[in-house]
């Protein structure tokens, strides 16, 4: 699918990614107001928001980060426009603290928060659960399994935010986002953008002490009224098939599910969650009453299970539960068709219908010696430079390496194995601070620019006011790389290519107080590494700023001015196999060639950043011409 | 033709155009009626890793997930990546398969250190996915692109090939429409090249083994 289908009138159909599909659902409610940070599993949200902003009349802004973006929804909500931010789980966590405050205060205009988990942390630090994130603030929750429910689900959410005046999460899992399908265009009936007058009478969204203790009463109320609703909504799927044996599910397991009755052919009876708070607790006791056993179908954690269990209680004390805590299912990594339909043929005793653990085993047999092929750093990423050069700068001195969250995050898998601290956005500041107290190394921080600008100037702050013994190196390739390439707060541009103010990191840390800064490019990989030496061996804080555009960002911007991409080659006569390009580098584009042993680049991948050439102590890498 | 399943499991490495492969397909099914759903890989997907994309085609297909012994073919944009996911694959399954090797880092890194180390190629994936399945067409998608115009439409030629499949339920006019619709403008001619030439290339490979459709095998032009 593209852009164009999103934006496309109604009605009609189009194949669309499930992202694309939220976005259609919030321009058919006439969203207003749009803020995000980039995060996977929601980034095409983003970039879908953002390429069609010129389309449309909505405000849009890359934020800072998703506490800023949800604040900046919550202050345009609270007016009375329709605003939508989304925020992968761990995004969650930094504007979660705005989020519990908003659900006291509520909103005017319609907010959608969408929430995504990443199960089996694809491209996330941790398997979070966010669930806890709705019943814990006392914010409604609905969980689609595919574009066409989150579509539907988007525009019912707008509904019952401005019905209750509430935000309301929509929480999705990797699964369910990047799943993409065919999808019901609605007519798109948007009005002018208008600014509104402030309607609210002084102190309306504030909260403290008696406030607060006012705010709490009026939203249990308000939660009490939403649960009685979701107790006959048609997001909830009921289908009883007069089996005795039953499922409770929602999103990514619903999909499973159905999968595995297909598999084992059986007909159970099926109980799909959609709102998963509050959860419709009469409706779930009606269908577990009558039922022998009950698989719980979900991922991560039983938190559908640890409802079930107290529903069970006075609905139907003698039903047996089957799920996380029977261990019929793992709350670790995610579910699977196979996974499901292995897991209800054990709890029903049904033979294996598919013989899995065999295929496995076959399958491993036949990759014996298939070598891995972890994500890495690209053809002419800046990030290899440096970290090669930053090695070679710190040759001899013991350090430890406090790293942060961005593609520069690979830098500790294999084969470079670079690394020693990772924990959350802005994380690697906090922890050299700690470090510096207490480990006899050097201590050196490294973080990227977008991540400096989310999470890193407060440690920034923090380590400069103690004086702390730290050096920091900040990886600025101009972007958020690691998500598409989105303009940051040092772009000239925001979303949609709008002019945006551009922050120079050297001014704000200069200002900030720090003025021992080294700028150094990572192309010019030798000529780094005695700068980069001087500075890891004066003491801290001090910063060393690697600065260079992110490869792939480069090459967009070139091919936009139609200059061709160059590649390297190898001169075999020159080659003399010190595989000086390979070690410690690592670059997709060289390979060896098996004949002779010396090194080759694939031309299709090569980017001519010309940093191996730079290394080459014979001088054997040249540029590639007439082919 | 619209009630038909098929299933298929799409691999290769990050930057090879996967995405692109399943809009194409995804969008010739809203076009003909048809129902479609897929599990993607974004996020880490252009770092040169090894990346998947499972494409299921059909009216009561629910996961975006293949089962493991699943799919009725595995198309792989890279030799290496057929086997890495060979378990999807049921018995008797088809795997289309780029020739072309990209040498893992790691596997390189490697050879640095052992001389008598060489690289595991097309070949010896082959004679293993032989082990499982007799029905594997090699396809020089990259020396075919190259022909077409433009080394980048590697994947469109391999959607080429496995678009001759019988088993494939989608009409060639709506995929074809799909790649005009689903590619730059500059691009199109080049990409319906790559996928024409595609299919021919099946007719010396895939359709040998396979029940292909009606019309292959077509005469080389």
């Amino acid at each position: 699918m593209t852009a164009e289908d999103v934006a496309r009138d109604g009605p009609g159909k189009a194949f669309m990614l499930c992202n694309e599909a939220i976005v259609r659902g919030a321009l058919e409610s006439d969203v207003k107001v749009v803020s995000e940070y980039p995060g996977s599993p929601t980034t095409e949200i983003l970039d879908t928001f953002s390429e069609l902003s010129t389309m449309f009349d909505y405000k849009m802004e890359i934020a800072s980060n998703e506490k800023v973006a949800l604040e900046t929804c919550a202050g345009a909500s609270m007016v009375g426009l329709r605003t939508m931010t989304a925020m992968k789980s761990v995004g969650m966590n930094v504007a979660s603290d705005s989020f519990f405050s908003l659900s006291y205060t509520g909103i005017k205009g319609g907010m959608v928060i969408v929430m995504a988990d990443d199960p089996q942390a694809h491209s996330s630090q941790t398997e979070q659960d966010g669930r806890p994130f709705g019943p814990n603030a006392y914010v409604p929750m609905l969980e689609p399994s595919d574009p066409t429910e989150a579509k539907r689900m988007v525009k019912e959410a707008y509904l019952l935010s401005e019905k209750y005046g509430v935000p309301v999460l929509i929480r999705t899992t990797t699964r369910v986002n990047h799943q993409s399908g065919v999808v019901q265009l609605d007519k798109l009936d948007r009005k002018p953008f208008a600014k509104l007058p402030w309607p609210h009478p002084p102190g309306r969204f504030c909260t403290v002490a008696e406030a607060a203790r006012n705010f709490k009463k009026a939203l249990l109320e308000r939660q009490r009224k939403i649960q009685e609703e979701f107790e006959y909504s048609d997001m909830n799927l009921v289908k009883d098939t007069g089996s005795e044996i039953g499922i409770v599910t929602s999103g990514a397991g619903y999909n499973y599910t159905v999968e595995a009755t297909r598999i084992l052919g059986i007909d159970p009876s099926i109980l799909k969650l959609g709102t998963t708070y509050p959860l419709p607790r009469k409706l779930i006791g009606d269908f577990i009453k009558k039922k022998r056993a009950v698989i719980v179908v979900e991922e991560l954690q039983p938190y559908l299970e640890l409802h079930v269990t107290a529903i069970a209680k006075d609905a139907n004390p003698e039903l047996k539960i089957f799920g996380k805590w029977t261990g019929n299912l793992s709350e670790a990594l995610e579910l699977s068709p196979d996974i499901v339909a292995t897991a209800l043929a054990g709890v029903l005793g049904l033979g294996k219908p598919v013989d899995y653990e065999s295929i496995i085993a076959k399958a491993n047999t036949l990759k014996t010696g298939l070598p891995d092929r972890w994500p890495t750093f690209c053809p002419g990423c800046p990030h290899r430079a440096t970290l090669y050069a930053l090695r070679q700068a710190t040759k001899g001195m013991k350090h430890i390496l406090a790293t942060d969250i961005g593609c520069y995050s690979m830098s500790f898998l294999d084969p470079i194995n670079y690394g020693d601290t990772l924990l959350s956005m802005g994380a690697s500041l906090g922890v050299a601070a700690g470090l510096q107290y207490a480990a006899q190394e050097k201590i050196v921080a490294m973080i990227g620019d977008s991540t400096f600008w989310h999470a890193g100037l407060p440690g920034m702050v923090n380590a400069i006011h103690h004086n702390d013994d730290i050096t920091l190196v900040i990886l600025d390739n101009e972007v958020t790389a690691m998500t598409g390439q989105q303009p940051d707060p040092g772009r000239d541009y925001n979303a949609g290519g709008q002019p945006a103010k551009p922050l120079v990191l050297e001014d704000v840390i200069k200002a900030m107080g720090v003025s021992d800064i080294t700028i150094v490019d990572p192309y010019q990989v030798k000529a780094a590494v005695e700068p980069m030496k001087a500075a890891l061996s004066r003491k801290g804080p001090n910063v060393i700023i690697s600065r260079r555009a992110c490869a792939l960002y480069a090459d967009r911007n070139k091919r936009r001015r139609g200059e061709a991409i160059q590649s390297n080659k190898v001169d075999k006569e020159v080659c003399k196999k010190p595989y000086t390009c390979i070690r410690n580098f690592h670059c997709p584009a060289i390979s060896i060639d098996d004949n002779d042993r010396k090194a080759v680049i694939t031309k299709e991948l090569c980017d001519r950043c010309d940093v191996c050439a730079k290394l080459c102590p014979f001088g054997s890498i040249k540029l590639r011409e007439g082919e | 033709m619209a009630d038909k399943e098929f299933s298929v499991y799409m691999c290769g490495v990050g930057g090879q155009g996967l995405v692109l492969l399943s809009n194409v397909i995804g969008s010739a099914c809203a076009l003909s009626g048809m129902r479609a759903i897929t599990g993607e890989q974004h996020g880490l997907s252009q770092r040169s890793g090894s990346i998947n994309i499972h494409m299921r085609i059909g009216k009561d297909v629910r996961s975006p997930l293949i089962p493991i012994g699943g799919a009725d073919a595995i198309l792989a944009l890279e030799a290496l990546e057929a086997l890495r996911y060979v378990e999807y694959l049921r018995p008797g399954g088809v795997v289309v398969m780029n020739s072309r090797v990209q040498h893992p880092i790691i596997e390189t890194g490697e050879h640095v250190k052992d001389k008598s180390a060489r690289y595991m190629d097309a070949e010896v994936v082959k004679t293993r996915l032989l082990q499982v399945t007799d029905k594997i067409a090699t396809i020089d998608a990259l020396g075919i692109a190259r022909k077409a115009g433009n080394a980048l439409t590697e994947n469109v030629v391999m959607l080429g090939a496995m678009s001759t499949l019988d088993a494939f339920p989608v009409p060639d006019d709506a995929v074809e429409q799909a790649i005009k619709d689903g590619v730059p403008k500059k691009a199109v001619e080049v990409n319906l090249k790559a996928f024409k030439m595609g299919r021919q290339e099946a007719h010396g490979s895939l359709c040998n083994i396979v029940k292909c459709r009606k019309g292959f095998p077509e005469p080389m032009t």
